[in-house]
């Protein structure tokens, strides 16, 4: 005889995943039809793409590590829609994690390369948290909308990063960048640790993994964790329930900012060794999509991370074989956004099931 | 020095890169006086200037491409107001997708009309619509050329976004449809009371914005670049964004506050050529929009209110 009891819980998950999954679909879907009203194939693209994105270890590699930067943006936007706050500004505090981490690699040389790494993560997840406080407080005192003043500092940190690594930061040369750092104090690569050919992809994949379910328990079990839902939940319940709204909210944006300064710290010490004007390919707005899809789950954040991660892996291959434009995933990623928004579309189309599976019971 | 950086051009660099700010501004005014939130104005932006360019390309008009630009816009902004309005969707999540989508479609169809990516071929531009020819020596000389350069030496939409500032100003105060649409924003159950269509308002605020946001695209291509290059609009929006803030969400006020924002733009590029003497790096400059309006958002020069009501789905009660 099934537990009842577990046999309740993996309907709730399934019905969970249920919406994410036909949101997916209908998104592919669409894509295929304005695929195929140009002129191209979409089957060939759709199966060029899974090719590139997984087809042996070193593109599984580039999958890895193009999910792995979405991983902490995606959590960070998740954590702040869980406290009912839109942390738009995820790609600001990425350059500013990225930046501390481009300057503190170059004292950390001559420690043991763990410490330095940990070192760099936490100051790096303490330079995201700085630069969400300013709308953080904002916020919580008089009311000014994060997704304004988040957007705003972003803007504001990609010209002072401009302006570093122009400047007092910038390394000797033409290109406007920072030093490269020394390879020890870098994450390590999957490739040297087991051997096989991953490409470029980097441990800072599974510390990412670690961070959700890090957060995934720190929002189900302690207090902080209750405090950022609750609010997220209802402002007013909450704060008459005994929890103070406006420390909720600077606490909470400031650990989603600091999740987005991690994002900047794995792709300076994990990739790219240094830091430039355009580090990020939008990695902060990407996380918005992941967040969205995740239902801003931290353990959902990874499987729409790697998702999302698999769409740019594979894009070159399918515009390699299938002669589609990249551009196309950029379109994917937006129906995807819109049919998990507008949740009724796929509650919808999955209706017809559910009938049929309360008929059954 | 101080006369080689203030010179009549420098107001017309100014003049010229408020224009598409304060068009998208304009729209994020009506938009969220209607009580629904544009974050989409980057993507309307970028949908019209990628439109202008083909339209004009294919048909050898600027103004057809001008038309395609607001058509473009507000087709996207269809988009928004179906999913605000009737679906009730997060207006900024709607708002996110709709520029991921603007990103994705201009630069998808651009490969698969001109078969590479980055930037497209000359379009046919909107020349200035003055071409006087005045004194050009002593004092009187001095005074054209700032008369000249300051008010007359501008192409159509320039002068467009102008009127639509000042008439906008003036219907949203002084007309029955300005104070309908600010009900609408303000308190739509009232206005639903008083037999106001809030869906009909709303998505002609809507659409009114996306049109406003793909003129600004065309203003972009058509009249100052002259060809379109993939994400070109670059953060253009959201700058918009801030400048119907700091203008109090009025027709007037956004215009106002671009043209600062265009002046300080302005005076960073005219900066450059004497860095060796003026030390203030020009990112500093660039900043000036986005510092300034978090600092009107903090309250430090005056309260910004905005509409009651925006962001907020409505149910037919």
């Amino acid at each position: 005889m099934r537990n009842p009891i577990t046999s309740v819980r993996l309907k709730s998950v399934l019905e969970q995943l249920a919406t994410p999954f036909v949101s997916v679909l209908l998104a592919f879907a669409i894509g295929s039809i304005v695929i195929w009203a140009v002129g191209y194939d979409p089957i060939l693209a759709w199966t060029s793409l899974l090719k590139g994105a997984f087809g042996d270890a070193r593109r599984l590699g580039d999958t890895m590590l193009r999910a792995t930067p979405l991983i902490f943006t995606g959590l960070a936007v998740a954590y702040g829609f869980r406290a009912g706050l839109f942390n738009i500004g995820a790609e600001g505090q990425l350059f500013l994690g990225g930046l501390s981490a481009a300057w503190l690699g170059l004292l950390v040389v001559d420690l043991p390369r763990g410490i330095g790494i940990a070192i760099m993560l936490v100051a790096g997840a303490l330079a995201g948290a700085a630069w969400a406080f300013i709308p953080a407080l904002l916020k919580a005192r008089v009311g000014a909308h994060e997704v304004i003043t988040t957007m705003m500092f972003t803007f504001i940190g990609r010209y002072l990063v401009s302006y570093l690594v122009t400047g007092p930061l910038k390394a000797e040369g033409q290109i406007p960048q920072t030093v490269k750092l020394a390879p020890e104090t870098m994450i390590p690569k999957f490739s040297e640790t087991f051997g096989i050919d991953f490409g470029r992809a980097h441990w800072g994949f599974v510390i990412g993994i670690a961070v959700c379910v890090l957060m995934w328990w720190i929002l189900k079990y302690t207090t902080t964790g209750y405090e950022a839902r609750a609010v997220g939940f209802n402002q007013w319940a909450a704060e008459t329930g005994g929890v103070s709204v406006s420390r909720t909210i600077i606490k909470s944006l400031c650990i989603s900012g600091a999740l987005a300064g991690l994002a900047g710290v794995v792709e300076v010490i994990g990739v790219q060794g240094r830091l430039f004007d355009q580090f990020s390919s939008g990695f902060g707005f990407t996380g918005i999509a992941v967040a969205l899809l995740a239902r801003n789950n931290p353990l959902g954040v990874i499987a729409a991370a790697i998702l999302f991660g698999a769409l740019s892996a594979g894009a070159g291959t399918m515009q390699l074989e299938a002669d589609v434009p990249q551009k196309v995933i950029f379109i994917i990623q937006a129906l995807v956004i819109f049919f998990v928004a507008a949740d009724q579309i796929a509650k919808w189309v999955l209706s017809p099931f559910k009938r049929k599976g309360a008929e059954n019971a | 020095m101080l006369s080689d950086i203030i010179t009549p051009d420098l107001f017309a660099a100014a003049v010229r890169i408020a224009t598409p700010l304060a068009l998208a501004a304009i729209g994020g005014t009506i938009c969220e006086r209607s009580g629904i939130v544009n974050i989409a104005l980057e993507g309307m932006m970028l949908v019209g200037a990628f439109a202008g360019v083909v339209g004009a390309l294919a048909t050898g008009s600027a103004w057809f491409g001008v038309l395609c630009a607001i058509l473009a816009g507000a087709l996207l902004a269809l988009i928004h107001a179906f999913a605000s309005i009737n679906l009730r969707t997060d207006q900024v999540v709607s708002g996110t997708a709709i520029n991921i989508l603007a990103l994705g479609l201009t630069g998808f169809f651009m490969e698969v009309i001109y078969g590479h990516p980055g930037t497209t071929d000359s379009a046919p531009r909107l020349m200035p619509v003055f071409n006087i020819s005045g004194p050009t020596e002593g004092v009187l000389g001095t005074i054209w050329t700032w008369i000249n350069g300051v008010f007359l030496s501008f192409t159509p939409i320039v002068y467009i976004a102008i009127f639509i500032a000042i008439f906008g100003q003036w219907a949203l105060f002084h007309t029955r449809w300005g104070l309908r649409l600010r009900a609408l924003g303000e308190h739509p159950r009232a206005a639903d009371t008083v037999g106001i269509s809030v869906v009909r308002g709303r998505y002609s605020a809507v659409l009114m914005s996306g049109a406003l946001g793909g003129l600004a695209g065309a203003n972009l291509t058509l009249e100052q670049v002259g060809s379109f290059t993939e994400d070109m609009t670059n953060g253009r929006g959201f700058i918009a964004l801030a400048a119907n803030i700091f203008g109090r969400w009025t027709p007037g006020g956004s215009y106002l506050a671009s043209l600062l924002f265009g002046f300080a733009d302005a005076l960073q590029i005219k900066l450059q050529l004497f860095r060796d003497v003026i030390k203030i790096p020009s990112q500093f400059f660039l900043m000036l929009p986005y510092v300034l309006t978090v600092v009107v958002l903090a309250g430090v020069v005056g309260r910004a209110v905005a509409p009651a009501a925006v962001g907020k789905p409505y149910e037919k009660g």
